[in-house]
């Protein structure tokens, strides 16, 4: 893990962290509070109220009952006081059960159980909805006791109220009792909560910062790679951000370092190829004179009168001075590519630069048909709007020069008899101007593609290889590119890129 | 294997301290037909307070549970429980006792806690549970509760509807666990005593 992982990490742990801190101390407070408020001792204590009220009333009820048992009892005494027997009892009682609702039935013996009188309700009610209990009274009758029974019943439902009411005063008690560990068991379950989301938030933090930190990681190592003189460094680049941005421009960064450095090196090789051409130059050229001197003076000084001899003077003379021709030409052309100054760079239109080739051109075919103008149709064209450039336009001229001679060259060699075809043509792209030059003959083998600009290589055999090194080196020198690949039309494209003074 | 060694050690220690820990009572076992018929009191759970509440003429319940379990071990071996409804008659005199669907009426407090707290030849499992656990060392453990709220009833009282949150559930599990406990509880182990062969 790098350190700045590692930071971003820390960064995202502390700021959650800090939340979940921050989010538990405030709701435990809250959580706190809103028990309270939910769970108050006020409900508690009517919720109390409510029960014992409900049982003061079944307490009542009772008493009450009780009160109806004397008055029964009252009733019983009264009217055995009053008729002396038990004949007029029931009448008594049913008035009583008709008076006091309570009273179930009343049911009257003496003493040895034998029933003497009872009453009770014609009605039955349900099954279980009423309690019913005996209250047992005893009456005086001349001297013998009479026991009543007196059958009194309340609605059962009162007491299952009763237990509905106590059931939720309890479970309120115990909510009321506990309410300080509830609360914390609902801060535990939020913190636990909180403690998950925040996990997950973590992790997906660290997956996401992860893929981020990489590609920062990446970029690190591969600025050491560089750093190291790696030029060849090249960085993914797939999503669409600042990273991407930054990746991005690192790329074009290590593209332009690995340019420049190709440049510098090319330069550097052109510079050291300039110098040996300038002593190779000087070493020839200094005994070509008197070689061809001392052939002369041979051949004129010969008086003899062997004609074998002279023939063979006139021979070696005529091969001397003929290799001598040759190698003036090469030096003269070493000489050329030595002195080969550094381009002298001012705006200019390209257009311009192209119209003063396209004039040389009849000039180059009868170079190339040594006499008589080669029958290469050779086609000219830019665009109708100046496309400005700093440039040499001498040395820029002797480059296009140089590219286009070696096209009709190829075509001519290629169609002697005529039906080749260059094209030279100049455009210009948002950035960059371009010089194109196309042509129809044989092209260049892709191997060779790589080395067609080096100093001295050549394919021909009258070549020196010097004209597309010196392409090179005036190209490089106005801050361009040149490029060779394969035409449309199937024979050798070269294309000189030239940054433009202005972008359009 | 070390760590499956150690967690296996450390809960034989745990089951062993947590055994020794409990109070042994007498608690009288005789065997009939392979199965444990068991005898205890366990009227000391009615204190004071409880003595005054079953006598408040609100629905009190006393339960008591009887698991047997291998010695030095966790495993129970099966469990017995009774619970005991006792409601004061507030319309006459005496108590009114429910033992699963029967009733009875009893006169007095301290007749209506014989009868759910005094425990005598109570059968614990079946003769099939001890069948594998012949020759070894059992105990029988003991708990009786006052007023326990049981889970349906409790569910029904504390937030009766699940609700549409998914997180609600588990923090009033935890709740009702809580609320619903029994207001008093006590609980003891009989001495070790061997399966019959």
């Amino acid at each position: 893990m790098s350190r700045f992982e590692r930071k971003i990490l820390f960064a995202i742990g502390l700021s959650v962290f800090l939340t979940l801190g921050g989010s538990v101390f405030l709701a435990q407070g809250a959580l706190r509070e809103v028990y309270r408020v939910g769970v108050n001792e006020r409900f508690g204590a009517e919720l109390v109220h409510g029960v014992e009220a409900r049982r003061a009333q079944l307490m009542a009820l009772r008493s009450g009952s009780e009160q109806v048992a004397d008055s029964v009892q009252a009733a019983v005494e009264a009217e055995l006081a009053k008729s002396r027997s038990t004949s007029g009892l029931t009448a008594v009682m049913r008035v009583l059960l008709e008076r006091y609702d309570v009273v179930q039935g009343i049911r009257i013996t003496d003493d040895e159980g034998q029933e003497v009188a009872s009453v009770s309700r014609e009605d039955d009610p349900p099954a279980g909805a009423l309690r019913t209990s005996t209250r047992d009274r005893e009456a005086d009758a001349g001297g013998r006791k009479l026991r009543i029974a007196v059958e009194v019943a309340v609605p059962e439902v009162y007491f299952e109220r009763l237990q509905e009411a106590g059931e939720v005063a309890d479970v309120y008690s115990r909510l009321q009792r506990q309410s300080a560990s509830v609360s914390e068991v609902y801060i535990w379950v939020f913190g636990v909560l909180v403690f998950l989301v925040i996990v997950v938030a973590f992790l997906i933090g660290a997956i996401v910062s992860r893929r981020v930190t990489r590609r920062v990681t990446a970029l690190a190592e591969a600025s050491r790679q560089v750093g190291a003189g790696d030029l060849t460094v090249t960085l993914p680049t797939g999503a669409t951000d600042e990273v991407t941005e930054l990746t991005q421009a690192f790329n074009d960064m290590v593209r332009d370092l690995r340019d420049s450095r190709t440049r510098i090196e090319y330069l550097q090789r052109i510079s050291a190829w300039q110098d040996f051409a300038r002593r190779l130059a000087h070493e020839i050229k200094n005994p070509l004179t008197p070689i061809q001197l001392a052939a002369q003076e041979l051949d004129e000084t010969y008086d003899g009168a062997d004609e074998a001899y002279r023939k063979k003077l006139e021979n070696a003379r005529a091969i001397i001075e003929e290799e001598v021709a040759t190698l003036r030409r090469l030096v003269g052309e070493f000489s050329a590519f030595a002195k080969l100054p550094r381009a002298d760079l001012a705006p200019a239109d390209l257009c311009e630069l192209i119209q003063s080739i396209e004039g040389s051109v009849p000039a180059i075919l009868e170079d190339v048909g040594r006499g008589s103008p080669a029958p290469v149709e050779v086609q000219v064209s830019c665009a109708t709007e100046p496309i400005h450039v700093r440039m040499d336009p001498m040395m820029l001229k002797r480059a296009v020069d140089n590219i286009l001679r070696n096209a009709i060259q190829a075509v001519y060699e290629a169609k002697p008899s005529g039906g080749g075809h260059v094209l030279v043509r100049v455009y210009a792209t948002d950035d960059s101007g371009f010089i194109e030059v196309r042509d129809d003959g044989p092209g260049i083998a892709r191997e060779n593609w790589d080395r067609v600009f080096d100093p001295y290589y050549t394919s021909r055999a009258e070549g020196t290889g010097l004209g597309l090194a010196i392409v090179k080196k005036v190209v490089l020198e106005h801050g361009g590119e040149v490029m060779l690949d394969r035409a449309s039309e199937g024979g050798a494209r070269f294309s000189i890129e030239l940054p433009l003074m202005e972008s359009r | 294997m070390r760590y499956w060694l150690a967690a296996a050690l450390l809960l034989v220690t745990a089951v062993a301290y947590a055994q020794s820990h409990l109070p042994a009572r007498e608690v009288g076992v005789f065997w009939s037909r392979g199965a444990p018929r068991v005898s205890f009191s366990a009227r000391d759970l009615a204190d004071e307070r409880v003595r005054q509440e079953l006598t408040s003429g609100l629905r009190k319940r006393l339960v008591v549970t009887v698991e047997s379990h291998l010695k030095s071990s966790n495993r129970r071996v099966t469990v017995r429980q009774f619970g005991c409804d006792v409601t004061s008659d507030l319309w006459d005199d005496g108590y009114l006792i429910r033992i699963g669907s029967q009733s009875e009426r009893l006169k007095t407090v301290e007749q209506a806690i014989d009868r759910c707290l005094v425990v005598r030849g109570l059968f614990v499992g079946e003769p099939a549970s001890y069948e594998a656990h012949k020759g070894k060392e059992i105990y029988f453990f003991v708990r009786a509760e006052f007023n326990p709220i049981s889970k349906k009833q409790c569910s029904e009282l504390v937030r009766p509807t699940a609700g549409s949150d998914p997180i609600g559930p588990i923090t009033v599990n935890i709740v009702r666990r809580r609320i619903c406990q029994a207001e008093r509880t006590i609980q003891f182990r009989s001495e070790y005593l061997e399966v019959p062969e």
